[in-house]
C-alpha cells in the first residue's frame, strides 16, 4: 500500500539514495528536512500526509509504525528502504547520509 | 465560522507567548511559515491543531496538540523550545540559541 501512494519527486543531481519523506505541509522541521535533502542534491520523494483521505493516512502510519517499530512523528523518512529517521534531527540526518554530524 | 487570516493567527501567538511567558522564534521565516500552519489548520480543523502534529481526526483526540499544546511548557524548560520551535524560551532567544529537532513527547 505504501508503494501505491502518490509521491511528489523533487529531483536532484544526486540519484544515489532512494528517500521517501513523510511530512505535513505545515510543519517548519518538515521544511528544514526536505532543504536539507535540496542543499545536498539529494533527488527524493515525499507526501504531504494532512493532503491526503485521512483512511489513506492512518493505513500508511499504521504500516510505518509496523514496519519501523517507531511512532509516526513527521518529518519521517524511509531512507533506502533500509533506514527510518523520524523528526528533522540534524546529527541523526547527516549520519545517514554519511556525513560526519 | 470564520477564517482567520495569518494576521490574526499571529496576534494569537503573540499573546500566548506573553502569557506564558515565552518568546516567539526570532527567526522570522521560519515562524512566519508556522503561523501559516497554524492558520492552515485552523480553517481546515476549526482549531490550532499543532502545525508540526497530525491530526488524530477530532478535537478531543487532539485536545493535548492544539496550540499551545500540553507538552510546550515541559519542552521549553527542557530544551528550550517547544516541539514545532514556535515558542522559546527568553534566555534561549537571547543567547542565540538555535532550536533543533526533538523528541515527540505526545508518544512519550
Amino acid at each position: 500500500m505504501l508503494d501505491t501512494l502518490e509521491y511528489l519527486t523533487v529531483d536532484g543531481p544526486d540519484r544515489s539514495r532512494d528517500v521517501i519523506v513523510y511530512a505535513l505541509s505545515t510543519c517548519g522541521f518538515c521544511k528544514r528536512a526536505m532543504a536539507f535533502l535540496e542543499g545536498r542534491g539529494f533527488r527524493y520523494r515525499y507526501l504531504y500526509m494532512d493532503k491526503i483521505p485521512f483512511e489513506t493516512k492512518a493505513e500508511a502510519k499504521k504500516l510505518l509504525k509496523e514496519r519501523w517499530k517507531m511512532d509516526v512523528a513527521f518529518p519521517f523518512a524511509v531512507v533506502d528502504g533500509k533506514e527510518a529517521l523520524v523528526g528533522f534531527i540534524e546529527p541523526d540526518w547527516k549520519r545517514v547520509f554519511g556525513e560526519q554530524a | 465560522m470564520k477564517e482567520k487570516t495569518a494576521v490574526d493567527t499571529a496576534a494569537f501567538v503573540e499573546a500566548v507567548a506573553a502569557k506564558q511567558g515565552w518568546t516567539a522564534n526570532p527567526d522570522r521565516e521560519f515562524t512566519a511559515s508556522l503561523v501559516d500552519g497554524l492558520t492552515v489548520n485552523w480553517n481546515r480543523y476549526g482549531y490550532f491543531l499543532c502545525p508540526c502534529r497530525d491530526t488524530e481526526g477530532s478535537r478531543e483526540a487532539d485536545a493535548a496538540v492544539i496550540c499551545p499544546c500540553a507538552y510546550a511548557q515541559a519542552d521549553v524548560d527542557e530544551f528550550g523550545h517547544c516541539f514545532c520551535a514556535l515558542y522559546l524560551r527568553p534566555d534561549f532567544a537571547a543567547s542565540g540559541g538555535v532550536p533543533a529537532g526533538i523528541p515527540d513527547r505526545r508518544f512519550g
